[in-house]
């Protein structure tokens, strides 16, 4: 009967509570939604990193991560092929692609800039990446010819490149030797990352092994059959080659978007916590005014001999049951919004620009993440049994002969 | 011969101020099963104090309180709660009673907290609201309950736990007479056929001449008991 009175109890001043839970299924509502849109944002933008560049994971020679020069490669052809072969035997690879990475200069008739030279087996990034769907003119080297390059459009807009213009590159060669080639501009790429589009040129494997004299494999991308667990993933993956390799997961690869997804999900936290601060001052205040009104009946069930366990607990249930009401609909509105938002999107296009220097696209489509969802459910229980303490303990101490005469 | 029910030994009540108040001021009573007894007395000469000292909810600054043996003086803040909660019967002026809930919970709820199962409440409120009168009333909330039905529902909760006796504060001060006649009526019945001790602080002439003891009280002190 407890729980009946507790119940009645909260319906007793009706615009009171319904502010109260009003305001919890708002608060909640508003979480879920700043939850699914920093998801969304931030899972297109991991996405679009793997999917364009980075892979779920690379490997490289020990040597290439101290020094990246034109020396430090995985091996021989052979050994190359040996080692994506080990690797695409793993149960959680989808695939593989090779690439020759050289530290180089780009030099245009307007500028030069430091670049890395991508060396690509266009077949391998065709199946691997999704880099040659984001080609803005040209094509991803499936026109023939010799010294194409794709080249990023914003490092093309500062060296004032267009298509067919003319350029020159300087790097090293197997020996370690500079050597210079000149390259015809073939495609521009714009990926949602433009720092990496403004560091990173493409060119085929073969026409800079003319210069370089063999083929240099410096670094294997490797491609998960799925985004999920990647950290534990490249631990096997790891565990399974080599030790003189060395094998990095995108984070890894990518520090400041690993950064950005693990600081996400506390500063998701944090702004529920924040979110659950002001939701716990409500509904103290709320009890508290509840306990005031009631003062005289809380007197007499102290003088008839409720004991204080027993009314502690009444005052505790009043203060979930807000909870329990206002939870579940804000979740529900939440996963409402969310999933309406995931189909039609929420278009910044007005700051389109600022996005892409963050790599996102300006259309963003929000994401349900169920963990949350019990992550809020905790947090509302846990608010509310924070918020009954204090009106809890100003109920045990009224004293019952003044509260019955409503002093 | 009655057992007694209450025994007061050297009563004092001191309330500490510029100038201290000695609402009680060494009272000696013995109350006996049975009794119908009223504590009369004008406005500040102390009859509430005694009956809260009675009841437990205030500490006396000197004496003793000996309900069926226990001196309710020397029990702790929550031996007293339990004390109260199944040995004496409450009956407020202002009803008191629990807003969201019917006349039948209102009732069983006094039960509830004796951890009583869950038929036995629901049998005995029935059976006290049939003899307060309310038989049919069960389900009506006290909003819904006239002042006079409000205080006969306050009755039959007091009685709920099967108390030692009922302590009744001015329980007739907000009724009209008849609704006063009515309940008074049905205290008397409950103390001639169950034998319940009722106990009341009053200055209404009209339950003044329904009790059998009358005990007048003056700036804190016993002037008679009649």
């Amino acid at each position: 009967m407890i729980f009946k009175v507790a119940w009645r109890n909260i319906w007793r001043s009706k615009v009171r509570s319904f502010i109260v839970i009003g305001s919890i299924a708002v608060g909640i509502w508003a979480g879920l939604l700043i939850i699914g849109f920093s998801f969304g944002m931030n899972n297109e933008r991991t996405a679009s990193a793997i999917g364009t560049t980075t892979g779920h994971a690379q490997i490289h020679s020990e040597a290439f991560d101290l020094e990246p020069v034109s020396g430090a490669v995985l091996g021989d052809e052979s050994a190359v092929d040996q080692l994506r072969s080990e690797v695409e035997n793993l149960p959680f690879v989808a695939g593989t692609a090779q690439r020759t990475v050289l530290q180089g200069m780009i030099n245009s008739v307007k500028s030069s800039r430091a670049v890395r030279i991508m060396g690509v087996w266009p077949e391998d990034e065709r199946a691997q990446t999704t880099l040659p769907m984001t080609l803005v003119e040209g094509d991803f080297f499936e026109s023939a010819g010799r010294n194409r390059l794709v080249i990023g459009e914003k490092l093309a807009n500062r060296l004032g490149l267009k298509l067919r213009s003319k350029v020159v590159l300087t790097f090293q060669d197997a020996e370690g030797t500079l050597s210079r080639a000149s390259f015809r501009v073939s495609g521009i790429y714009k990926t949602l990352n433009t720092t990496w589009d403004e560091f990173h040129l493409y060119v085929h494997h073969k026409d800079l092994e003319h210069t370089t004299g063999a083929p240099l494999v410096h670094e294997v991308l490797v491609r998960y059959n799925e985004t999920l667990d990647t950290d534990e993933k490249t631990i096997e993956l790891a565990s399974a080659l080599p030790e003189d390799l060395s094998v990095m997961s995108w984070k890894q690869v990518n520090p400041e978007l690993g950064f950005a997804d693990d600081m996400m999900a506390i500063m998701l936290v944090l702004v529920l916590g924040i979110i659950m601060m002001a939701l716990l001052f409500g509904i103290i205040n709320n009890m508290l005014m509840a306990i005031l009104e009631r003062r005289r009946e809380l007197g007499m069930l102290m003088a008839v001999g409720m004991n204080k366990s027993k009314l502690f607990l009444m005052i505790l249930l009043e203060t979930l049951m807000l909870g329990f009401v206002g939870g579940p609909i804000g979740i529900v509105l939440g996963d409402l919004s969310t999933r309406i938002m995931m189909h039609i999107g929420v278009d910044l296009t007005s700051k389109k620009e600022g996005l892409a220097e963050l790599g996102v696209q300006s259309i963003i489509y929000p994401e349900i993440v169920p963990e949350y969802y019990i992550i809020i459910a905790i947090m509302v229980v846990a608010t509310a049994l924070i918020a009954s303490i204090l009106p809890a303990l100003r109920a045990l101490k009224l004293n019952p002969v003044e509260a019955i005469r409503g002093q | 011969m009655s057992k007694p029910v209450i025994e007061i030994k050297n009563l004092e009540k001191v309330y500490e101020g510029a100038v201290p108040v000695h609402a009680v001021n060494g009272i000696n009573l013995t109350i006996t099963e049975g009794e119908f007894t009223a504590l009369k007395g004008p406005s500040g000469c102390g009859k509430t104090t005694l009956l809260n000292l009675l009841g437990g909810l205030d500490q006396p600054t000197s004496g003793t309180i000996e309900i069926g043996g226990v001196d309710i003086t020397a029990l702790s803040e929550n031996e007293l709660i339990d004390f109260r909660l199944r040995n004496i019967g409450f009956v407020f002026q202002a009803y008191n009673l629990i807003p969201v809930l019917s006349a039948q919970e209102n009732v069983s709820f006094i039960m509830l907290l004796q951890d009583r199962p869950k038929e036995e409440r629901e049998a005995r409120a029935q059976q006290l609201l049939e003899a307060v009168g309310l038989k049919g009333k069960e389900g009506q909330r006290p909003g819904q309950l006239s002042g006079g039905q409000q205080q006969r529902v306050a009755v039959a909760r007091a009685l709920a736990s099967k108390p030692q006796f009922v302590l009744a504060d001015e329980p007739t001060a907000n009724l009209d007479s008849t609704s006063t006649a009515n309940l008074l009526d049905i205290m008397e019945k409950l103390n001639k056929e169950e034998g319940m001790t009722f106990v009341f602080a009053t200055h209404d002439d009209r339950v003044i001449k329904k009790a059998r003891r009358i005990i007048s009280i003056e700036d804190g002190k016993v002037l008679s008991d009649e």
